[in-house]
């Protein structure tokens, strides 16, 4: 080893290289730069040219410099510099043996790999003095064995031992390394030297025996003790955050400081997207400091992760489990089947208004209490006495939000599940039969979780339930008329509370469930739910995913087992229960774990404290002091750079890099960067119009102005003209007729267009129709669904048998995917034959086929077919030429045929817009009967 | 007939199809017996009608011209005017020389040359002169339109020297080539055609690099062929003025032979339209 100065050389002999780099430069100057070869056929004129300026044929002194300085760098870097041998040891022993304590618990991750940085530069320089060395981790390691000492090896052997350490996310324990001191002193009792890596904090809980000062005390009777201690650096950690309505109260510990400090919070999802951070300030001197991430509560759902937004390890975790995220919210209707009707069902808007921020379960009671949720919600819905009652109340008692809306089934029949008694019957403000006005809603009392939500003024309440006057309703009202009358009250019960809305929760009584008031006031009693409660009982909890000492999460060491659920909170962190997410995995749905509970570091440490260095002890500061740096790499690319340099130069000086060359490369690529450039500019100009055509205003917006027929268009000119004709002839003659007044008939593409606005959609099969793709099924699907008729027309039925050969087949191909209901043929008295006329059969331009309707067996749709299937042509005989005439013969023929078939078209038409208005015209012949007689 | 020597050939022949037909001025009529569209001012085997003279005895009466002695009592004969052809004899540079470019140009000497030399052939043939090789492969001479594309395919496998004893006397020859080889050769192979004695032209077929040496720093040049030994020039820049010099004197040399035996010369630049040096030549070949 040689020294000079900072730097040292491993390697000095190398270094004899370099009084041999004169005899370089002499070798580099007599060898003069190979010419370039060039074929050149008047050659005899070159011949013999006298010198007039000759090219320097031997190489130019600064390109022989840029050489030898490449060649010294070679030299150098192989001779092993070392910068700052020694700087980070601090460590000076005379032949002692060296014992290397590491404190490995989550106070040491932040600056980790300063500490083995300390540690390894001891080592480095006890290896070079040829000394022997040994190892004792304060932390009981991932399979729970307690410290112990390593016997003496090699300083090589020690420094990989050193690189395979890693800081565990527990407390280190002290008081078992001092234990394995003393064996290891009764083993070896000659003295040594030993540096201490210490984190600088007390882990022992308050009245605890102490484990550092007299670990420090034992280290410094076997030989000079160095302590290496991250001076000046703050220990801080993160606790559990106190959940509040509307926010997360998180505190940050440390250890005090002498100066004011700020840490961050960032609040983080389970992918790792930071959705908030919260500055902590931390006065000068003080243990903690405190702030509030606030979040709305569909952002907060989503964070699982607070942690510190500097390097702190595990103690810088924290993860948030099912008590900080999603509520579960059970929704029951009082009636069975229609709860979920669009715009008028019980469900529909609570589920509107939950959805986002909830996880809502629908099902039978047992269904959802079988599982665990924090609210459940009753829309007009009685509880009978018995078994129902029983759960409820239970339910109630240990803790859950029972919500209800009122309604008429409530207003007649009252349960004691209810806040208030009361008045039976419901009171009716505005209407025909009343002379009050529709109520508004007076300002939320203070006392009310509501308080401090604007009232908006277009909330009005035509209709609610009446609680009888009792002294108890003032303080149990959360919500008001303006004339005083109660809207929402609630009562304690057990753990849990029973809140009723005296209104339902669809528009029928009140605008509040339009408002966004409506979904404010249920977020606050979401909010205000106690949680998930209930059964948390002795099952086991297995570790799924758990923290490493750097707060990383990870897979489970093979030491860790599962924590009994109901005492998760009081477990401290420890090899056996390493922090992390602990649950029953595979239950749930979408691959989560059903349930899942987090153990946090912080939740079961003792307070910081401080622990002192002892007196006399030497202190080695951590960081801020480079390691010794190994220059041998940088100088070695160094070199390797100015030679790839001098090749450059070379190439120019020879002229393989012409310099026109070089210019055109750079202009080809200057030149198509720019039409690169150009054309994404002129992309996005011409892009924009484009997009914003497309989101122009939808034709639908004037469809909507008035009610008219629709057909599909089939592709085929021809057809799509007879079927626009032949609507066209139906709705004059239906607007000569009837009452209804229909528009011109509009073409429509299912999946393309809305066909919500369309009662009726006509839909004449070629033969060649082509399956719809999946969102016109699906949009076809929905159609149905929400009350639209769809008249499949084949054209090749009864005495048109033939015109259209292969259309039933297209039919079963566009129908395929339909959800069609089971069909029959039209029964005698279906209403699609009463609605307007009395008809026995359904002529078209064909007649004597079979017309099927879905078989009368739900109640869906007011029993409104949502299908028609026929093949008589229809359209060919409504059709209406520009003169006014039919152009389409029908067969077998006769004015009375064509008249039938406008009939049907009439009682299409009515059909497809009273639904079964006219279901009772069947009951007629035995109503005049009776009449009669 | 390769396909090489046809595309050639159709390239010449759009080439001439700008000019009109060259019918080269033919000075010595008696000592030319070849026919071809110079009249000779006396009756002898044509096409043109020259004069009518009275039947003699000796004449065969095949050639009595009825017609006219149908309007006297005399019988006549019809002459036509004597008509003769004049030869060109072209020839081309052979060596490696000539098959070189350099990077300023798009075509070879060699190629430059040969278009040029069947551009001019389809002049004169459509001039109805007889064109042939110098020497001629089997002493042979082509004439008629068609003669191009033969005239083409011996053109490809023509390498020899610009001798030929078999040229006709006042003939006229067009000789291409870059003319690097020593004033002495030039001026030989000049004087034993001329002493024939046959008019000519010389047109010098020179690359762009040769003319203006663009090349820079430290370069070994090499001669096309592999026996020329390379010289280094340490510093081409430096002697670009002095190498102008020696090509300007060459070329000073090339005029004074062709001058020297009445004959012209021209320079022709490979990166220059090959229309501008088939003007010119047509203007020399041409009649007053």
């Amino acid at each position: 080893m040689l020294s000079l100065g900072p730097v040292a050389f491993a390697a000095p002999w190398l270094l004899l290289a370099l009084p041999a780099l004169p005899l370089l430069w002499w070798l580099l100057r007599v060898t003069p730069p190979a010419p370039r070869r060039q074929v050149f056929p008047p050659i005899r004129l070159l011949r013999d040219l006298p010198v007039v300026e000759q090219t320097p044929a031997r190489t130019p002194w600064w390109l022989l410099a840029l050489r030898m300085l490449a060649a010294a760098l070679v030299v150098l870097g192989l001779a092993r510099p070392v910068l700052g041998p020694g700087a980070g040891a601090g460590v000076a022993g005379g032949g002692m043996p060296l014992l290397v304590v590491v404190d490995d618990g989550w106070a040491a991750a932040p600056d980790w790999p300063a500490r083995m940085a300390a540690a390894a530069a001891a080592v480095e320089r006890a290896g070079r003095d040829d000394r022997r060395g040994a190892l004792l981790v304060t932390a009981a390691s991932e399979t729970g064995e307690p410290p112990s000492v390593s016997g003496l090896m090699p300083a090589e052997e020690l420094r990989a031992r050193l690189a395979a350490l890693r800081p565990k996310p527990w407390p280190p324990d002290r008081v078992a390394a001092l234990e394995a001191l003393r064996r290891f002193r009764a083993a070896h009792p000659g003295g040594f030297e030993s540096l201490f890596v210490a984190d600088g904090v007390e882990h022992a809980a308050e009245g605890a025996p102490e484990g550092f000062a007299p670990l420090a005390a034992a280290l410094a009777a076997a030989g000079p003790l160095t302590l290496a201690l991250a001076e000046g650096r703050a220990v801080r950690r993160l606790d559990p955050p106190t959940a509040e309505a509307d926010r997360l109260g998180v505190t940050v510990r440390q250890i005090p400081l002498a100066v004011a400090s700020e840490a961050g919070v960032l609040a983080r999802t389970g992918d790792g997207r930071v959705l908030a951070r919260a500055a902590v300030p931390i006065p000068a001197g003080a243990a903690a400091g405190e702030a509030t991430l606030e979040l709305p509560l569909e952002i907060r759902n989503q964070v699982v992760r607070l942690e510190l937004d500097e390097p702190a390890g595990a103690a810088g975790v924290v993860l948030l489990d099912e008590r900080f995220r999603r509520r579960p919210v059970g929704l029951l209707a009082g009636g069975e089947g229609s709860a979920d009707a669009h715009l008028i069902g019980e469900l529909f808007y609570l589920d509107r208004a939950l959805g986002p921020f909830t996880e809502i379960r629908r099902g039978a009671l047992e269904q959802i209490l079988a599982r665990q949720v924090a609210v459940l919600v009753l829309a007009d819905r009685t509880v009978p006495e018995g078994r129902e009652r029983e759960m409820l109340q239970r339910w109630v008692e240990e803790g859950g939000t029972l919500v209800r809306f009122a309604g008429p089934r409530l207003a007649e029949r009252q349960d004691p599940l209810l806040p208030v008694a009361l008045r039976a019957g419901e009171r009716q403000l505005g209407g025909a039969l009343s002379w009050e006005q529709p109520q508004r809603l007076a300002p939320f009392p203070d006392h009310s979780p509501f308080a401090g939500l604007p009232v908006p003024a277009e909330v009005t309440v035509e209709r609610q339930v009446l609680a009888e006057p009792s002294p108890r309703l003032a303080e149990r009202s959360w919500a008001r008329l303006a004339d005083g009358t109660p809207l929402v009250t609630a009562e304690p019960r057990g753990a849990g509370r029973v809140v009723l809305f005296h209104v339902t929760a669809n528009a029928d009584w009140s605008n509040l469930p339009l408002s966004g008031l409506f979904v404010d006031m249920l977020q606050r009693l979401v909010a205000l739910s106690a949680g998930v409660r209930g059964a948390e009982g002795e099952q086991p909890l297995a570790p799924l995913e758990t923290l490493d000492g750097f707060g990383r999460l990870g897979p489970v060491p093979p030491a860790a087992a599962a924590v009994a659920a109901n005492r998760i909170d009081g477990t401290a962190a420890s090899p056996r229960h390493p922090p992390g997410w602990y649950g029953s995995a595979g239950q749930g749905e979408g691959g989560e774990a059903a349930y899942r509970r987090a153990l946090n570091l912080t939740a079961g440490l003792p307070p910081l404290r401080a622990a002192p260095p002892p007196a006399g002890a030497a202190i080695l500061p951590i960081g801020g002091i480079p390691a010794e740096r190994d220059l041998g790499p940088w100088l070695l690319a160094a070199a390797f750079l100015i030679l790839a340099l001098d090749m450059l130069i070379s190439l120019v000086l020879r002229g393989l890099l012409p310099a026109a060359a070089s210019r055109r490369a750079a202009r080809a690529g200057a030149t198509t960067a720019a039409v690169l450039l150009l054309a994404t500019l002129a992309a996005a100009a011409v892009l924009p119009p484009a997009a914003q055509a497309q989101r122009g205003p939808a034709p639908e917006g004037a469809a909507a102005l008035a009610t008219r027929l629709a057909y599909v268009a089939t592709g085929d000119s021809a057809v799509d003209e007879i079927v626009r004709t032949g609507l066209l002839g139906l709705s004059d003659y239906v607007n000569r007729r009837t009452a209804a007044a229909l528009a011109e008939p509009v073409a429509v593409v299912p999946g393309r267009d809305d066909l919500s606005f369309y009662p009726l959609l006509y839909w004449a099969v070629t033969p060649e129709a082509p399956q719809p793709d999946a969102r016109a099924v699906e949009a076809l699907n929905a159609f149905m669904r929400h009350g639209g008729i769809i008249l499949f027309d084949t054209r090749t039925e009864g005495s048109g048998e033939g015109f259209a050969p292969g259309a039933r087949a297209a039919l079963r191909r566009v129908t395929r995917d339909l959800t069609v209901p089971p069909l029959a043929p039209v029964p005698e008295d279906h209403v699609l034959k009463r609605a307007f006329y009395l008809l026995s059969e359904l002529p078209g331009r064909f007649a004597g086929g079979t017309v099927w309707v879905a078989r009368d067996v739900d109640r869906a749709n007011d029993s409104v077919s949502p299908v028609i299937i026929g093949g008589h042509d229809w359209v060919g005989a409504w059709a209406v030429d520009q003169r006014g005439n039919n152009p389409y013969a029908a067969i077998p023929g006769g004015a009375r045929q064509r008249t039938l078939a406008y009939r049907f078209g009439v009682n299409l038409v009515m059909y497809a817009l009273t639904g079964n208005y006219k279901g009772d015209q069947v009951h007629v012949p035995a109503i005049l009967e009776r009449l009669g007689n | 007939m390769s396909a090489a020597a046809s595309r050639a050939a159709t390239r010449a022949e759009a080439l001439g199809a700008a000019l009109p037909p060259l019918v080269v001025a033919a000075e010595r009529v008696a000592a030319t017996v070849m026919q071809g569209v110079h009249g000779r001012r006396r009756a002898g085997t044509g096409d043109a009608f020259w004069q009518f003279r009275p039947f003699v005895q000796g004449d065969p009466s095949s050639r009595v011209d009825w017609r006219q002695s149908a309007k006297s009592d005399r019988l006549f004969v019809r002459e036509t005017e004597w008509e003769a052809a004049q030869t060109v004899a072209l020839w081309r540079e052979p060596g490696e020389s000539m098959r070189w470019r350099s990077h300023l140009a798009a075509v070879t000497k060699r190629e430059r040359a040969d278009l040029l030399l069947l551009a001019l052939a389809a002049l004169l043939l459509r001039g109805g002169e007889r064109v042939r090789l110098l020497p001629s492969p089997g002493r042979r001479s082509f004439a008629g339109r068609g003669a191009l594309v033969p005239l083409a395919e011996a053109l490809a496998r023509h390498e020899a020297p610009a001798e030929d004893a078999a040229i006709p006397r006042h003939a006229r020859a067009v000789l291409f080539g870059d003319f690097l080889v020593p004033l002495e050769e030039v001026g030989r192979t000049v004087a034993s055609l001329a002493a024939r004695p046959v008019r000519g032209h010389l047109v010098q077929v020179l690359d762009p690099a040769e003319e203006t040496l663009p090349y820079a720093g430290r370069i070994r040049f090499e001669g096309p062929a592999a026996p020329e030994e390379p010289v280094l020039v340490p510093r081409v820049e430096g002697v670009r003025a002095l190498y102008a010099e020696r090509l300007a004197h060459h070329r000073a040399g090339l005029a004074a032979i062709a001058a020297g035996v009445g004959w012209s010369f021209a320079v022709h630049h490979t990166d220059q339209p090959p229309e501008a040096a088939l003007l010119a030549l047509w203007l020399a070949l041409a009649p007053q």
